[in-house]
């Protein structure tokens, strides 16, 4: 009877905080009981890089984060993290869910803690309030609120745009009095944190398709029986079909919303032209052979 | 003071300068954050180009700042405390409670030395994003802190026992520092 | 157990007079290493709890306050409102209300507006024969309206935990009204108190003498309208103003008054840092104490409770508004507004309660809380500026209570309140 404590930084309900409570289930019911998940959701336990902290001292036995907090800890994260990496929704979810991303989980393993699974994190977009991205150069210049993330600030220079840091909680207004020309989130957080409401041109330039990552803490690990790891092994697989049916649920859902409350959907022309103009992020990276090796992998991959 | 031995005497003296240069260094911390964030709007507004570096640097000066004002505070006693039984309690009494809370405080600045070490020690390895310096770092002032509290904290238990009366009232400098923000307990 | 160890060990070390930062520390150290959970997460709680950059207003703000006050602009502004309404009686406390409630409109914080109006107001009340403990319960108890007028980060961590269904655009719209009116009960409040004490009143000293105070703290009265239109124009953020006030604050002082020397600004700068570095510390124990709660499902608990009770919404409103209030008064805003969202919302939506409106019950009863010993935040800020403890200020704060509560029943019961404005803008 060994209760098994989780974090995720979403709100319940969430697609990801739900997978979480399935995987829990899961596992719940393969070991008649013998272990259960206990999910606490939105930020309970602090913010993601405190939670991996946590997890990799045994504080809490497993952990939903972005890739994002990992960075700077286990470097063949960097790789899923780059901007156009993927081709699509589908390719990222073939690739992490196939054996590169296998060998991307078994990385965690020496800094404490045990890879299970890749959820979907959704694919980031572009969006501004007064002007239209439809091309690269319409990037130069703008003001656009990123992620506290090297590989974003990168990014944004490599297109000619700043990347202006600031709290999620002040982005809206920021974007609403000009402080910023827009930011970039998938569909959901466009439409839940009503950025929608002040910045009213969503570009689908989905320069990054970020995957989640499952991760159960190598001391709580290590105190189980190799049948039991199995079982967990395999429920936090099981659990990632169910994820994606309700982060798409979702994506959709909010699209709906954000298309009826007027906000315009900008198709780019030329999409090509996003990838190349992000070429320098990519030889600064690969100058690593091991991620350079990592990324041909993930682009001959279908 | 006075009537205390000359040798608690040079000790105090010491931990004066101590503490005044961990004072002055949390007001140059203060000073910096102002500069940096002064900074991130000056380059974002009138040069139109955004600093990545100024918001985590800032928050990460922060934290010392706090934790050295934190540890001049328990030397100043200007701590906010909720004294409800101290004013019913006979004077001996109060020397008593007044020695457990210091020993309490004690508890936890060892505990901020011995856990903000571990901190340290298990995200040294990763790095910060825009600042590059280990994730670690940032733990560094938790550490300093919790040192320089253990000092304060054991000076005050030395004082007590000793026969100093520490407890009368807030022992400040109250001329060179009129308008600070200080608390007096009881 | 594990509960009695958290909340018996904090009561009791509160008891005798432990510093309250190390009372919620030790606590949660000591429940940490009774669980056996790794003790290091304490002192990560502690040091992250700390370090979010929206805080920075809170020593920005005290330290501007802290130049204000040194280099003459505090005394000339309030000379000037002094001369205005000063012959109200008590109309020192009428002036520090009507300032919270323009400096509502610039930040959302109600710690930072505590320490930006206190640290104005409180010392200047206090020359004019005012009771310390009035002047801080009035500038604490006026720092909350800073809460419900926009800005108000409060109420998008609102949105977000409610899953995005809510406005913020509407949150933000339905906020203005219960903060004035909160302003207007908060003034009656402070008038009938200086009555009772006999406050001075101030003999009005005709237009001219005003028109000319007016002039005098035109370079202070123009940082409200330069951090104001900063903000609404997007020259920098709501935090960021704060660190535009201390600028401004040394430029007036140094070049305008000439009153700001070197060893000024030195004793200024030692001040900020012993008032703040102190009330910081406490947010960052608290967070170590609330992670705590959070592990040990505190907030689920409370909700069991109430499942077996009512099928009435206005019982169920009351219910929660004291269930909020109860958990407000040992936990902060921020992490309250995070957790009991997504389990409170799903309860007054099934009773019918418009979640906009729900989200101005809440913020205001959330906000209450910050000045509520043991954990509060606001309280803590304006004691520190008035130089009284926590202990002196409660025992005058009744009324001040009794107002807030006022309100909270109007804004609680009469749904209008909230929702009349946001409709209005969108026009249904
Ligand atoms: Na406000
Ligand atoms: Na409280």
């Amino acid at each position: 009877q060994t209760v098994l404590v989780a974090s995720d930084t979403h709100p319940d309900g969430y697609p990801t905080v739900e997978a979480v409570k399935y995987f829990g289930q899961l596992v719940s019911e393969r070991t008649a009981g013998r272990y259960s998940v206990d999910v606490k959701f939105g930020a309970q336990l602090g913010q993601e890089a405190d939670t991996v902290e946590q997890v990799r001292a045994g504080a809490i036995a497993i952990n939903r984060t972005s890739l994002g907090p990992w960075n700077g800890l286990v470097k063949q994260t960097i790789v899923p993290s780059l901007p156009y990496i993927f081709k699509s929704t589908a390719h990222a979810r073939s690739v992490m869910s196939g054996p590169v991303g296998d060998e991307i989980l078994a990385a965690f393993e020496p800094y404490g803690v045990i890879g299970l699974a890749f959820y979907d994190g959704g694919a980031r977009s572009f969006y501004t309030s007064e002007k239209q991205i439809t091309s690269v150069a319409d990037l130069k210049g703008m003001k656009l609120r990123t992620m506290q993330s090297d590989i974003f600030v990168d990014m944004m220079a490599a297109f000619g745009a700043t990347a202006t840091p600031m709290p999620y909680g002040e982005v809206y207004s920021a974007i609403e009095t000009g402080v910023v020309d827009g930011a970039e989130n998938n569909f959901p957080s466009y439409d839940t944190a009503k950025h929608s409401e002040v910045a009213k041109f969503y570009t689908l330039d989905e320069h990054l398709i970020v995957p989640e990552v499952l991760v159960i803490s190598k001391m709580v690990w290590d105190g189980i029986s190799p049948e039991d790891q199995a079982v967990i092994r395999q429920a936090a697989k099981d659990s990632v079909a169910k994820q994606y049916e309700l982060w798409d649920a979702k994506v959709a859902e909010s699209r709906k919303i954000v298309e009826g409350s007027g906000s315009t959907i900008v198709e780019v022309a030329d999409k090509q032209a996003f990838v190349d103009a992000v070429k320098p992020v990519y030889d600064k990276y690969a100058a690593d052979p091991e991620l350079k090796a990592l990324i041909e992998k993930i682009q001959a991959a279908e | 003071m006075t009537a205390a031995r000359p040798r608690l005497r040079k000790l105090g003296r010491a931990l004066s300068a101590l503490s005044t240069a961990a004072l002055y260094l949390a007001g140059f911390f203060l000073v910096l954050m102002t500069l940096f964030v002064g900074w991130q709007v000056f380059t974002r507004y009138v040069l139109n180009w955004s600093n990545a570096w100024t918001e985590p640097a800032a928050v990460f000066l922060m934290s010392w700042f706090i934790f050295l004002g934190s540890a001049v505070g328990i030397r100043e006693n200007y701590h906010l405390g909720f004294d409800v039984l101290l004013y019913v309690l006979p004077r001996s009494g109060k020397k008593y409670l007044r020695t457990i809370s210091d020993l309490v405080v004690l508890a936890f600045a060892l505990g901020m030395v011995v856990y903000g070490m571990q901190l340290v020690l298990l995200s040294w390895a990763a790095r910060m994003p825009t600042l590059g310096i280990p994730e670690g770092a940032k733990y560094i002032s938790v550490v300093a802190g919790g040192a320089l509290i253990v000092i304060f904290a054991l000076e005050r238990l030395v004082l007590r026992w000793s026969g100093v009366d520490i407890d009368a009232d807030v022992n400040l400098d109250l001329d060179a520092v009129p308008d600070a923000g200080t608390v007096k307990e009881v | 157990m594990e509960l009695w160890v958290l909340f018996g060990t904090f009561v009791l070390l509160m008891l005798i007079g432990t510093p309250i930062a190390f009372c919620l520390g030790v606590a949660a150290f000591a429940t940490a290493l009774y669980m056996k959970l790794p003790p290091l997460v304490i002192f990560q709680q502690l040091n992250s709890g700390m370090n979010i950059f929206t805080l920075l207003a809170v020593p920005f703000f005290i330290y501007a306050g802290d130049l204000m006050v040194r280099g003459g602009i505090a005394q000339r502004i309030i000379d000037f409102a002094s001369s205005l309404i000063g012959h109200v009686r008590g109309g020192m406390g009428q002036v520090n209300i009507a300032t919270a409630t323009l400096f509502g409109g610039i930040s959302g914080s109600a710690v930072a507006e505590a320490a930006a109006v206190g640290g104005l107001m409180i010392p200047q009340m206090k020359a004019r024969g005012y009771g310390a403990d009035y002047a801080v319960n009035v500038t604490s108890m006026a720092a909350l309206i800073a809460l419900l007028i926009p800005p108000s980060h409060n109420m998008i961590i609102y949105s977000i935990s409610a899953g995005g269904k809510i406005s913020i655009a509407d949150l933000f719209t339905a906020g203005i009204i219960p903060g004035l009116l909160f302003a207007l009960v908060l003034m009656l409040t402070a008038y009938v108190v200086a009555r009772r004490r006999g406050y001075p009143t101030e003999p009005f000293p005709g237009f001219r003498r005003v028109g000319y105070l007016f002039l005098v703290s035109l370079p202070g009265l123009l940082l409200i309208a330069i951090i104001f239109g900063g903000v609404r124009s997007g020259v920098f953020t709501a935090s960021e103003s704060s660190c535009i006030a201390v600028f401004y604050a040394l430029l007036v002082t140094v070049l305008v008054y000439r009153r700001m020397g070197w060893r000024d600004f030195v004793h200024a700068t030692m001040g900020a840092v012993r008032t703040t570095s102190m009330v910081l510390l406490i947010i960052g124990t608290a967070a170590a104490f609330s992670y705590l709660m959070a592990r040990l499902s505190v907030p689920a608990l409370m909700i069991d409770f109430l499942n077996d009770i009512s099928s009435d919404p206005l019982m169920i409103l009351l219910l929660l508004n004291v269930l909020m209030l109860l958990l407000g008064t040992f936990m902060d805003m921020g992490p309250m507004i995070i957790i009991t969202t997504p389990i409170f919302l799903p309860v007054v939506q099934a009773y019918g309660i418009d979640p906009v409106h729900f989200g101005v019950i809440m913020i205001l009863n959330l906000g209450i809380g910050l000045n509520t010993p043991p954990v509060g935040a606001v309280q803590f800020v304006a004691c520190a500026v008035g130089k009284i403890t926590v202990w002196q200020a409660m025992r005058s704060i009744w009324p001040f209570y009794g107002a807030s509560l006022v309100v909270l029943g109007l804004v609680t019961y009469i749904p209008e309140i909230s929702l009349w404005l946001p409709r209005l803008f969108r026009g249904t």
